[in-house]
This record gives C-alpha cells, sequence and structure tokens, in this order.
C-alpha cells in the first residue's frame, strides 16, 4: 500500500467533507469575486449621480433654455442628473458622495452674449487679417469704410456683458473621483460652447477596438483572489487541521508507527495543493462565464500555485506545530492572514495606496504570490514579476524548512 | 515463562529537573493484561509513551519484544510490532470509520485483517459512516481498532475508556478481554479502580512517577481485606432513608447510585433481604473493596472518579 498516496487521498477527503473548508476555500472566494467583479469591473459604463441646482430661472420656476439644454446634456453622458429646487438641499444617500453642481442666474443671458462677444471678436479678427492680407489690392476708400465697420462691431461688443457664466461645483475634500469629475464637466461645457459658436471640432477623437488585450478590473481579481484564498487555507485551514490531529492524538498514533513525518507533511502538502488547483479551476471558469476572462494557467502559473499553496501549507503547519491552544492557532492563522489580504493589494492594486503602504505591501509574501501569478496567468508574461517569483520559490523553501522543524515526532 | 513481552528496566525520565517517572521496573507477558494504575499526573502516559518510542528516557531501558526502545536502530522494529491508543484520542471526523483504520494502516504499511478487525469489534456495520457521527462507546471502539491494524504483538491503551459511559465502559472491557485472549500482551493505563481490578492479571499503583505497590490483581485485592462494596442504582431517596433507619451507611454518588460498604457476607445476606422485603427494584453489584484500600494504605488518598487524588 502506498502511504504517502492513501495519507493525501485521505487528507483531501477530510478538507472536502468540512463544511467550513469549502466554503472559505471554494464559496467565499467566488462570491467575493462575483460581487467585487460586478461592482468594478462589470461591462456597463461608471454612472455618477449629479445634483443640479438651476437658478436661471423664470418667474414661472421654468428653466432657461441654455440652462435647460445644458442639464440635459450633462445628463446624456456619465451623468445621472437629479434637478433640485432653488434652497433644496440633496436627501441623505449613505456614503455615496454627493457633488452638486450649481447654474447660477442669468447663465443663458451670459451665454448669449459671451458667445456674440466671441463671435464679433472672430469676425473683427478675421476681418483684419483680412485687410493684412489683401494690402495693395484694397482702395483707400474701402479700406476706410472697412475700419469704419469694425469700430461699430467693436462699439457693439462693449455694450454686451461679456464676463464668465460661473457654474460652481461643489464636493467632499474627500471625494476621490471629484477632481475627474470636474474634467468631465469642462469637457462637457468647452463642447457646449463651441455648438454655440457654430464652430466644429478641429480635433476628432475617435475610439476604436484593437485585438490588444485590455486588462480589465476582474483581471486583477481573479489571481489576487485565488492567491488570497490559496493562502488562508494554509494559514487558518491547515494550521487547524494541524492543531487538531496533535490535540486528538491523530500525530501520536502517526508517529507511534513507522511513517516518516516527512511523509505526513508532504501529505498535507499534496491535498492542499490539490485544493489548490480545484479552486484555481473553479476561479477560472467562473472569470470566464460571468466576465469573460480568457486566463488558462499554463504550466508556470501552475507551478507558481503550487509553490504558493506549499508556502503557505508549510506556514499552516509551523502555526499547529508551534500553537498549542486550539483558539490561539486560530487567532494567529486569522492573524497573519487578513492583515496580508488587505495590505498585499490582492483585492486592489497597490497604486491606489499610499506610498509607505505600497512599501509595506511588498514586504508581504502575499503580494509577491499574486504579483507572480498575475503576470504569469492574466499578463501571460512573467519576466516583470522575476523577483517575485523569485521570493516566492525563497518563501516556499524556508516555509518547508520551517514546517519540517516544527512538527515534533517524538517527546511532544 | 519466556521472555517478557514488555520490559521496563529503571526507566527514568526528568523535565526541567522534576522526575516525570522515577526508576519504574516491571514486565509484562504475552496474553496477560497489565495496568498502570494510578492518579492524574503519576506519570502512566509518560511511561508508556517512553515504551512506545514516542519520548525518549531520561535514563534505564525497556524491551519491548527484546527490542531496546534506547536503540535507534531497534526502534523501527518496535513500531512495527506495537499498537497504540494515546490518551484522549480521537480520530478524524470528516472521515468514515473504514477511512480512519485505513489511515492507520497506510501508517503502519499493513491494512491486512481491516474487515476482521472491524467485524470483532463491531463496527464492520458502520463502516462507512462518519467518525463525527458515532457515539462515544463506537469512536472508543474505533480508537481499539486503529490500534489493533497491522496484527500488533504488544497493545498500548492510555485511558480507554475515560470519559465513556459505564455501558460503552464494559463493552470496552470485553474487547479488551478478547484482545489479551488472542495472546496479546496489553498494557493498559486507568484511574479506574474497578476497570483495573476487572481486566488486569497483573497491576502496578504509580504515584509521583514511582511504583508505590506491583503485583498480581488478586493478591493485592486479597490484601485489601474482605469489605464489600455494594453499588445501587435506581435506589430512591425514601428506601435509602430507611437504610439509614437501619444503620446502613448509605452513601450517594451520584443521583440514583448509591453505595454501601459491608464487613461481612452476613450483612450482605441481610441487606440484600432488606432490599428485597421493601420492594427495592434496582440493579445491585456486589465487589470486594480490597483493590481501593490497597489503594489507600499505599497513598494514603483515595482516587477520585476524575482521577485526582481526594
Amino acid at each position: 500500500m502506498n502511504t504517502l498516496k492513501t495519507l493525501t487521498v485521505l487528507l483531501f477527503k477530510n478538507w472536502m467533507r468540512s463544511r467550513v473548508a469549502i466554503f472559505f476555500g471554494i464559496l467565499f472566494p467566488i462570491m467575493l469575486f462575483l460581487v467585487f467583479g460586478s461592482i468594478f469591473g462589470g461591462p456597463s459604463p461608471p454612472s455618477y449621480t449629479l445634483y443640479v441646482r438651476n437658478l436661471d430661472i423664470d418667474s414661472d420656476g421654468s428653466p432657461s433654455l441654455l440652462s435647460d439644454v445644458f442639464v440635459k446634456v450633462l445628463n446624456s453622458t456619465v451623468f445621472e442628473v437629479k434637478v433640485l429646487s432653488p434652497g433644496e438641499t440633496p436627501r441623505q444617500s449613505g456614503f455615496a458622495a454627493v457633488r452638486i453642481l450649481t447654474i447660477p442666474k442669468g447663465f443663458t443671458a451670459g451665454l448669449l452674449n459671451k458667445t456674440v462677444a466671441n463671435r464679433v471678436d472672430i469676425m473683427v479678427d478675421t476681418i483684419k487679417r483680412f485687410l493684412e492680407m489683401g494690402d495693395g489690392n484694397i482702395t483707400a476708400d474701402a479700406r476706410e469704410n472697412i475700419e469704419r465697420g469694425l469700430k461699430g462691431l467693436e462699439s457693439f461688443k462693449q455694450q454686451l456683458n461679456t464676463s464668465s457664466v460661473k457654474v460652481v461645483l461643489e464636493g467632499s475634500a474627500d471625494d476621490r473621483l471629484l477632481q475627474p469629475i470636474d474634467g468631465i464637466i469642462r469637457n462637457i461645457s468647452a463642447e457646449f460652447e463651441l455648438r454655440l459658436l457654430n464652430a466644429s471640432k478641429a480635433i476628432e477623437l475617435e475610439t476604436i477596438t484593437v485585438n490588444v488585450r485590455q486588462l480589465k478590473a476582474v483581471d486583477y481579481y481573479l489571481p489576487g483572489y485565488i492567491a488570497a484564498f490559496i493562502m488562508t487555507n494554509g494559514l487558518i485551514g491547515v494550521s487547524s487541521v494541524v492543531s487538531d490531529f496533535r490535540r486528538n492524538g491523530v500525530v501520536k498514533l502517526l508517529a507511534s508507527t513507522n511513517i516518516g513525518k516527512s511523509v505526513w507533511i508532504a501529505s498535507l502538502m499534496i491535498a492542499q495543493t490539490a485544493a489548490a488547483i480545484m479552486l484555481t479551476a473553479v476561479m477560472v471558469a467562473v472569470g470566464w462565464a460571468v466576465f469573460g476572462i480568457r486566463a488558462l494557467p499554463d504550466l508556470l502559473s501552475l507551478g507558481i500555485i503550487v509553490m504558493g499553496a506549499a508556502a503557505f501549507t508549510g506556514l499552516g503547519i509551523l502555526i499547529g506545530g508551534v500553537v498549542k491552544e486550539a483558539d490561539a492557532v486560530s487567532a494567529l492563522g486569522n492573524l497573519l492572514s487578513f492583515p496580508q489580504m488587505f495590505l498585499s493589494g490582492a483585492f486592489w492594486p497597490i497604486e491606489l495606496m499610499p506610498s509607505f503602504m505600497q512599501q509595506v505591501a511588498q514586504l508581504v509574501p502575499l503580494y509577491h504570490f499574486h504579483n507572480a501569478l498575475r503576470f504569469s496567468l492574466i499578463m501571460s508574461n512573467p519576466e516583470p514579476a522575476a523577483a517575485s517569483l523569485a521570493i516566492v520559490l525563497a518563501t516556499t523553501v524556508l516555509a518547508v524548512c520551517l514546517a519540517i522543524a516544527a512538527t515534533r515526532w517524538k517527546d511532544f | 515463562m519466556g521472555e517478557p513481552a514488555v520490559s521496563a528496566v529503571g526507566l527514568t525520565k526528568v523535565y526541567g529537573g522534576v522526575r516525570a517517572v522515577d526508576g519504574v521496573s516491571f514486565g509484562v507477558e504475552a496474553g496477560e493484561v497489565f495496568s498502570l494504575l494510578g492518579p492524574n499526573g503519576a506519570g502512566k502516559t509518560t511511561t508508556v509513551e517512553m515504551l512506545e518510542c514516542l519520548r525518549t528516557p531520561t535514563s534505564g531501558d525497556a524491551y519491548i519484544m527484546g527490542y531496546s526502545i534506547r536503540n535507534r536502530s531497534e526502534a523501527g522494529k518496535i513500531r512495527k510490532i506495537i499498537g497504540v491508543l494515546p490518551q484522549e484520542f480521537h480520530a478524524v471526523d470528516n472521515l468514515t470509520v473504514y477511512e480512519n483504520v485505513l489511515l492507520a494502516a497506510a501508517a503502519k504499511k499493513n491494512a491486512t485483517g481491516l474487515k476482521e478487525i472491524l467485524e470483532g469489534l463491531g463496527l464492520w456495520d458502520v463502516k462507512d459512516r462518519r467518525f463525527s457521527k458515532l457515539s462515544g462507546g463506537m469512536k472508543r471502539k474505533v480508537g481499539i481498532a486503529m490500534a489493533l491494524v497491522g496484527e500488533p504483538e504488544v497493545v498500548f491503551l492510555d485511558e480507554p475508556t475515560t470519559g465513556l459511559d459505564p455501558e460503552a465502559r464494559r463493552e470496552t472491557w470485553r474487547y479488551i478481554l478478547a484482545m489479551k485472549k488472542e495472546g496479546r500482551a496489553i498494557l493498559l493505563t486507568t484511574h479506574y479502580m474497578e476497570e483495573a481490578e476487572r481486566l488486569s492479571d497483573r497491576l502496578a499503583i504509580m504515584v509521583k512517577g514511582k511504583i508505590a505497590a506491583i503485583g498480581k490483581t488478586q493478591e493485592l485485592v486479597s490484601q485489601g481485606g474482605r469489605v464489600l462494596k455494594v453499588s445501587l442504582e435506581g435506589l430512591t431517596e425514601s428506601l435509602a432513608a430507611e437504610l439509614r433507619a437501619t444503620g446502613y451507611a448509605v452513601i450517594f454518588s451520584s443521583n440514583d447510585r448509591a453505595v454501601i460498604n459491608l464487613t461481612s457476607r452476613e450483612e450482605l445476606l441481610k441487606l440484600l433481604t432488606t432490599l428485597e422485603v421493601r420492594g427495592f427494584r434496582g440493579v445491585y453489584e456486589v465487589r470486594s473493596a480490597g483493590l481501593e484500600e490497597v489503594f489507600l494504605a499505599t497513598v494514603g488518598s483515595k482516587l477520585t472518579e476524575t482521577g485526582d487524588l481526594a
């Protein structure tokens, strides 16, 4: 009878039959992937709520022509416009950021005046250029008449109120989207002004789809979640199993036979690797079916998964081997897992984090595991993550050594 | 009589200056049940774990079927011929009965006779049931089954009935006696007087790491005098009051279990007649209280149900 094979199969069955292990090892990662993938990585374009307070209304309360058109233009873009009556404040909407755009009184009149003034400027400028270009071909009488007309135009312009219309955008200083939204509104306003001038754009932007792989948020999540939950399986799941087996005398029973502790450790690692590959297969299938991710693990990706599973299983064996109290084993497993999940950038790009936290992230084993896996699995190019790959390999070797050292097979 | 299956010679284990086991010597023959009886912390488990090659003795030696536990090259041979039921053993909850036994077989690299072991312990019909779904008695039987895998010549049972209800305890005793009939040497540790008395051919009383008394069980029991201990199950408070009124010292050990100590067979006959006349329909058990007396005389304290000294 093959001891390693039988032990591995039995340990894998033990894992598969544990409801807690299946929930936290398979179902929970899928749930998180679906939820976060849908929120941040779904196919729908983003939509931002924008409250608009239009003060440019007539005595009946009807909005002026241009302010009404401006609001409609805003609503046709990335904004979901909610119009506020003067003096009204938005209702509390939980933790969603509130942004209010105030269109001032005299918006239409000011915009028209400014547009006419701009047209006059363009007209005057054009005529002046015309005069310069046709210097010898224009008679003195004609030139005099034209210059008189120009003075008339400038005189007309001076009678107009040409101050700019000031539209105000209010938002919280904590709102990280306020700045991009400010930029979007400026673009929409510029386009609006161009249309009023009856001018056409000189620069056209054409967006075309190409065959080059476009990375989406879910592409980021997939390797992150796979790596994070392989880690929790090891640090929390394996440490609990080892602790239970120790406390219940199973380790003593095994140690009283001729089985070596290396066989016991190897069977735990192989069983957990099988669990990790199962998690990967399920996550890849969900990513393909729901989000259209085309990521088929190649040999290198599988190698990284095997190394990660072995590394975190080794650390789990270390915890289960050195900590005596069952509660303390669970607490230490969680203590080591959860900070890594959030600090490592497994759930969001570390570029979103402050610079000092980015430096901390790179000290965390999970960061290197998901980083290496991401470049291999998603980008199909592990070269930029060579350092992470080396760190994963080193962590695996170290963890296996620690697991062997921490597993007592005699003199418990 | 040939070479003993187990022979401990001056076995000693010291932890940080504390002599957990102090110069223990005894022997166990094939086909014999030998018990180490003593309170918690007496050094019983440490002694057994040294014999199982799970702990290194500080000094002294022991031989299992002639192989020294201190000789590293012989430890592998010892592990092949022993079966171990660790203290407070609890098999793997999510595996079935058969899979747990298979786990032991894989470790021992010997899967012969698994069906016979399970049939012998009455576990074959529940072989596909998860360990977590078994009763306490069944769980202990699975542990014994795992210890019996690999046809061991020497079986170590470390407190095999602790935590079991009386019925499951008696059932476990039957299997231990059956193992003895198969010619195995059985070394068990216990803090139950009754268990030691009923199962053991010979026993040693261990206190503070030392053997305080050792000998054949019957000889030790006879040293304890002729005190008879009558256990009564189902005794009502009213009947107990009537017995007390007629001069019997009735001591309740639980709600419906009481004990009366007698000094002669005549007193016993008189008590049984009184019980019959008063309509007692419960269960009674009579045994010699000799071992308790020996323990009390040797150790100076009584042993409680939980294994502590009273």
